[in-house]
């Protein structure tokens, strides 16, 4: 006999398994909150979308899933309102729903005594579990088509205005969504148009890195005395030293050589490092950008693009070796106390020397080099990988697979 | 006193809040489990306002936390008032009291400074706690207030503990600066407010510009709600659309055509990159172009 509390239950499963975080308190929530809006079935949809759904980006799958278990009546009719009202308060007693997620299991979707099936529910039986499924597999090419739906739904300017409104609402949603994949999409998988996409997410990113730079450099609240300024301002009170002034803390200055590597295999993950530090280029003293792929260039970003002098030839084998000579011999005047060394690459030298004694040269220089490696830390030092013997001159070694990596990479960094 | 959800849906109209279902469900579950509610959305699209609008409802105060860079507790909750302290030391001095008696007295509510948060605890009735934009304040500030959050109650080491009597109502929005915390998420109702649709607008120009011609009105929302989808710096809120009708009705124009729309674009749009682009397609976007 499924009560009401039990396809709740089954509900709750099911976003879990569409990959919606929901913790059990949540889902206590869910039941208090069907409690007090009652069950009317828009109510009931929007007070369960409040209770679980913390990030609007969940939202389409929500919607989704929500339409499937608790499928719409033909028609709105009068439901029977005690009958419903002393379930749900049974439904809401003290048990401890969403520990069970495999309830999904033995009860699917589309079992055929659910208490509210007096009528005829709209969808087709048997596409829910196909549904999920593919959901499972592919969240992000699944969103991306509907998104491509409803953009050529916008195009259409004439259609109803309440169709259109609906979409604009989704479209926000959708978007995040997408970002958020994007982040999370190792930079191995990606084309021009993820790199494209990727591009869209660093708007956001940059500021999120900025503001974590910013924050070093405020004024203190604590911390060292200003004695001289304390006793400035204690003589207006008549010599009480009523406002403590605290020594600001002297801002870090840091210069920033980026090398990254521009060869096809790690090529987006530099681009889209460099975008991000020209982004933040404000909260260092100097940044100078070079990319290389067998010899070193200066990279500059002009309007979102680009700019390499001289043009690499991006199809050369890469030779790290070669471009830290250069680097050593004729931009040593970059390399001093305050300098920090960021390389960007996979470390894969096509078997030439590494120079790896080069790096341990300019560790000692400089305040510090990382390296931060886009490839998969299993596939280190495999094959034509000189990046084990790199690893042990620099000063850290981090993965950046994805943007999220690489963001959380470089605020370490600085 | 609980509220049923028809009572927000009024409030919410007799407030002058044109809305949606999803909003009002979400007041209303706010108040009825007694939860934070997380409010986010793009800027300008009246999260701060449910908050304005909630405290009418309930006929009482709104108190509202800033949240910026740097925000801490000496802010956020309470401060012992330094100056005052010392002043009263130095008052004393001569009728040489003892340390206890001293402590006692500089110790008390009157030194206190109460900040927004302690304020809130410490009213008498309930009232609606508004903690704007948390996504400007620190980490460890979100993380500060997810204790209070859970109990409302503070302890100042020289008074104990205090607790608030009600509950207060409260509103967190977010701009999405950075993401929030999932622990915070876990422990506040979410509600998404994104701009309104084109009706939704139009209501909303209507009800607050209702000089403007009704036509007029329509063709405000339409041309507001495609500049929106132009991938602007910064898309035009509502408040900005308002300003932009009432600049359209002073400058006495009855028809939303080409020129009409470069005439003030400037209260519409802050960034010159946008102003550049929505002037390049204004001959498309406006409604009767020429």
């Amino acid at each position: 006999m499924a009560t009401l509390r039990d396809r709740l239950v089954g509900f709750i499963a099911a976003l879990r398994t569409a990959g919606v975080r929901i913790s059990v308190a949540e889902s206590i929530d869910a039941m208090n909150a069907v409690v007090a809006a009652g069950i009317e079935r828009r109510r009931m949809h929007e007070a369960l979308a409040a209770a679980l759904i913390k990030d609007e980006a969940d939202r389409l799958n929500f919607d989704e899933s929500f339409s499937r278990f608790f499928a719409a009546p033909a028609r709105e009719r009068g439901e029977h309102p005690d009958n419903r009202g002393a379930q749900v308060s049974a439904a809401s007693g003290r048990g401890r729903p969403g520990e069970n997620p495999s309830i999904l299991d033995d009860q699917p979707p589309h079992k055929p005594d659910q208490p509210r099936e007096g009528s005829a529910p709209e969808l087709d039986d048997s596409s829910p579990p196909r549904q999920l499924q593919s959901e499972k597999k592919s969240p992000s090419s699944r969103r991306k088509d509907s998104e491509a739906d409803r953009k050529g739904d916008h195009h259409e300017r004439g259609d109803s205005e309440s169709r259109s409104e609906s979409a604009a609402s989704q479209i926000d949603a959708a978007r995040v969504a997408r970002l958020r994949t994007i982040e999370r999409m190792p930079f191995e998988k990606f084309s021009d148009l993820q790199y494209d996409e990727a591009r869209e997410a660093l708007a956001p990113l940059i500021r999120r890195f900025r503001i974590r730079l910013g924050r070093r450099l405020r004024l203190a609240r604590t911390g060292r005395i200003d004695f001289r300024r304390t006793i400035r301002a204690g003589l207006q009170r008549g010599g009480a030293f009523l406002d403590l002034n605290f020594r600001a803390r002297r801002p870090r200055h840091v210069d920033l050589v980026i090398l990254a590597d521009l060869s096809g295999s790690v090529r987006y993950a530099a681009q889209l490092m460099l975008e991000l530090i020209a982004g933040a280029r404000g909260c260092f003293r100097r940044v100078s950008s070079f990319v290389y792929v067998d010899h070193l260039a200066e990279a500059d970003f002009e309007q979102g693009h680009l700019v390499m002098t001289p043009a690499l030839d991006l199809y050369a084998r890469s030779d790290f070796g070669r471009v830290l000579g250069e680097l050593w011999t004729r931009r040593a005047g970059l390399l001093t106390r305050a300098t920090i060394v960021v390389i960007m690459g996979d470390g894969r030298n096509n078997l030439l020397p590494p120079r790896a004694d080069l790096v341990r040269e300019i560790a000692r220089t400089c305040r510090g080099v990382v390296w931060l490696n886009p490839e998969d830390p299993a596939r280190w030092g495999t094959g034509d990988s000189a990046i084990k013997q790199y690893a042990r001159e620099v000063n850290a070694l981090v993965p950046s697979r994805n943007l999220r990596e690489l963001q959380a990479a470089l605020v370490r960094v600085a | 006193m609980h509220l049923t959800q028809e009572q927000i849906s009024d409030g919410l109209k007799r407030a002058r809040y044109i809305t949606n279902e999803r909003v009002e469900t979400a007041i209303f579950l706010a108040l009825a489990l007694e939860k934070p509610l997380l409010i986010e959305g793009p800027a300008g699209s009246g999260k701060t306002e449910v908050a304005k609008v909630l405290a009418e409802i309930l006929h009482t105060d709104l108190i509202r936390l800033q949240c910026y860079e740097g925000l801490d507790e000496a802010r956020a909750l309470y401060e012992w008032n330094y100056q005052k302290q010392l002043l009263r030391m130095q008052a004393d001095e001569q009728q040489g009291l003892r340390w206890e008696e001293l402590s006692e007295h500089i110790f008390s509510r009157d030194y206190l400074l109460e900040r927004p948060l302690l304020k809130a605890i410490t009213a008498p009735s309930r009232i609606v706690l508004l903690i704007d934009e948390i996504d400007k304040a620190d980490e460890e500030f979100e993380a500060f207030l997810l204790e209070l959050l859970s109990d409302f109650q503070v302890s100042v080491p020289e008074l104990g503990t205090l607790k608030a009597r009600e509950r207060p109502a409260v509103i967190l929005t977010s701009n999405r600066a950075r993401e929030l915390s999932e622990a915070l998420r876990r422990r506040c109702l979410h509600l998404f407010i994104d701009f309104p649709g084109i009706e939704q607008e139009r209501k909303i120009i209507e009800l607050k510009v209702p000089e403007l011609d009704a036509k007029l009105a329509a063709e405000v929302a339409r041309f507001v709600a495609a500049i929106r989808k132009l991938g602007l710096r910064k898309p035009p809120s509502i408040a900005e659309t308002l300003d932009w009708a009432r600049a359209l009705m002073s400058l006495g124009i009855r028809e939303l055509d080409t020129d009409a729309v470069r005439a003030a674009l400037g209260v519409l749009l802050k960034h010159e990159d946008d102003r550049a682009k929505v002037e390049s397609k204004a001959s498309t976007l406006a409604p009767r172009a020429r």
